[in-house]
């Protein structure tokens, strides 16, 4: 029952809409697929503003401190608060400022973790759209969020912001790079870009057994793609600031805020997929629902992101191109070569 | 080994956040407040005779009080401390011969208005005839001449207990 709870839901739109009976089953379809698309905005904004929440929670019990706890039961109306507040502030436009682009980029920057998010499947048969080169669309629309961040940093006309600016695109072109690599592994040993045929792949063996190099790079990476801690220099309050979000307040700092935490879910719902096993339960505890192991999975990650930030200091400009550059890439590189050399091997031996 | 000392910080963190949490939650809890707290101040009426010491001793003038002399005796009307201008030295505690003056251990004296935040400890109006005068006039008068020596050694012994007591009091409000 619970298993089937989504695609169920779904099931139940498509026939009701083919029981209404004048309308064509192309446009039942899309009805479906914009009732889907909704339901991952949704499901984005909503856990964004619980990812804030639950940042302050960690950070306030890894400093044995309490945290937000007056809004609502626990505090779990603070962000929806926040919220609030910021969008009752006035949007400030610096007088030098491209306005157009502006006020554009924190409108963008939330598009590419719901473009990425319309295709992960979230549980069996849960994903909304699935695509035949869904890698492949992945990592292309995931790297987009640079532009959004260079926008908001170029149009400020402030030169905080563009410092800032010039070092998430430096920071994300150079980490994208190992991401990309460490995934050819995953890749090579399924033979598929398909997200779905990946997760059949982990049904019994989770890809981070065999490929945990690729795991520790792509993690690696990915929290430097999100401009976490400790590769937080985009925004580097100590230094810069707050890297491109400096001109910004109200919703449009919201905005920006919490487009951090929509694509750290989606880095880590990436590392779910790719090295965890996705939805698959582990131990053959089938009685969960598929998508909550998704969830599960997905929310440790998360805290792992987290805990990071919480432990690590920020590291230097020319640390972090040195350690992408020398470490990660010839890393990826040597693991997609043992890959290769081993996968070779296995079909010599003939399994 | 590389990388061991990344390993050792996420443990640390990890433990940290299963450990008990410090924060007091201030308005319903508490610390508790140590002996000597310097708070709000407490006249004991009975004790004060208006001699204006505490006055006198105060560096940033904050006391003010007046006195009616009712029969013999100088009769305290009012005693008034501007507390937005104290800085909690404690000298016009230590300055009272009678022992009349205390501080508690309530540090919350704030106001919404401005005009509340004066500390009036004594507005009473002055008898028109001394009731008690007989009595404790001829207590007082063979006195004075003793004064300098004798009251040293009551003194020591008197303000322990009513001292405690206030205190103890102003505790239990506080918490």
């Amino acid at each position: 029952m619970l298993e089937n709870l989504f695609v169920g839901t779904a099931d139940w739109l498509r026939s009701l809409l083919g029981g209404i009976g004048f309308l064509p089953t192309e446009i039942a379809e899309s009805i479906v697929l914009l009732v889907k698309l909704v339901a991952v905005l949704v499901f984005i904004l909503v856990n964004a503003l619980w990812l804030v929440y639950m940042e302050r929670k960690v950070a306030a019990f890894m400093q044995a401190r309490i945290g937000p706890n007056r809004v609502g039961p626990w505090g779990l109306l603070q962000t929806t608060c926040d919220i609030g507040k910021l969008i009752s502030k006035e949007i400030i436009i610096p007088k030098k400022a491209d306005k157009v682009v502006f006020l554009l980029a924190p409108v963008l920057i939330f598009l590419p973790p719901l473009m990425v998010f319309a295709v992960l499947p979230l549980g069996k048969n849960m994903a909304a759209l699935d695509l035949n080169i869904g890698v492949f669309y992945l990592l292309a629309i995931a790297s987009l969020s640079t532009l959004f961040f260079f926008m908001g940093g170029w149009a400020s006309n402030s030169k905080y912001s563009l410092l800032g600016a010039m070092r998430t695109v430096a920071q994300m072109v150079s980490y994208e790079l190992p991401l990309v690599l460490s995934l050819l592994g995953v890749i090579m040993i399924v033979g598929s870009l398909n997200l779905s045929d990946i997760i059949a792949a982990q049904e019994h063996t989770w890809l981070i057994f065999t490929q945990p190099i690729a795991f520790l790079i792509f993690f690696i990476a990915a929290v430097a793609e999100t401009n976490r801690c400790p590769f937080d220099l985009v925004e580097g309050e100590s230094e810069i600031i707050n890297g491109p979000y400096t001109e910004y307040g109200g919703m449009g700092f919201a905005m920006f805020f919490l487009a951090e935490y929509a694509n750290i879910m989606v880095v880590c719902a990436m590392a779910t997929i790719m090295f965890l096993g996705g939805w698959h339960a582990p131990f053959g505890l089938t009685f969960i629902p598929s998508w909550v192991w998704f969830f599960i999975k997905m929310y440790v990650l998360i805290f792992i992101v987290m805990q990071f930030r919480w432990t690590y200091p920020r590291i230097r400009i020319d640390q972090l191109m040195g350690f992408g550059w020398k470490v990660l890439v010839p890393l990826s590189l040597a693991n997609i070569f043992v890959t290769g050399i081993g996968m070779y091997i296995y079909r010599a031996i003939g399994w | 080994m590389f990388g061991k000392g990344l390993v050792k910080g996420l443990q640390i963190t990890w433990k940290e956040f299963w450990a008990p949490k410090l924060t007091v939650q201030y308005p319903e809890k508490q610390h508790t407040v140590p002996e000597r707290f310097h708070g709000k101040f407490v006249l004991d009426v009975d004790k004060c005779i208006a001699c204006g010491l505490c006055a006198n001793a105060c560096p940033n003038r904050v006391i003010s009080l007046n006195k009616q002399k009712v029969g013999k005796k100088q009769y305290l009307t009012d005693y008034q401390m501007n507390i937005q201008y104290c800085l909690f030295c404690g000298l016009c505690v230590e300055s009272c011969n009678k022992d009349a003056l205390h501080f508690t251990k309530d540090f919350n004296m704030n106001q919404y208005f401005y005009k509340n935040i004066p500390l009036v400890l004594v507005r009473r109006e002055a008898p028109a005839e001394p009731l008690e005068e007989p009595a404790m006039g001829g207590e007082d008068q063979p006195k004075p001449k003793l004064k300098p020596q004798a009251p040293k050694e009551e003194k020591v012994a008197k303000p322990a207990a009513p001292a405690a007591e206030s205190e103890a009091a102003a505790g239990k409000e506080g918490q």
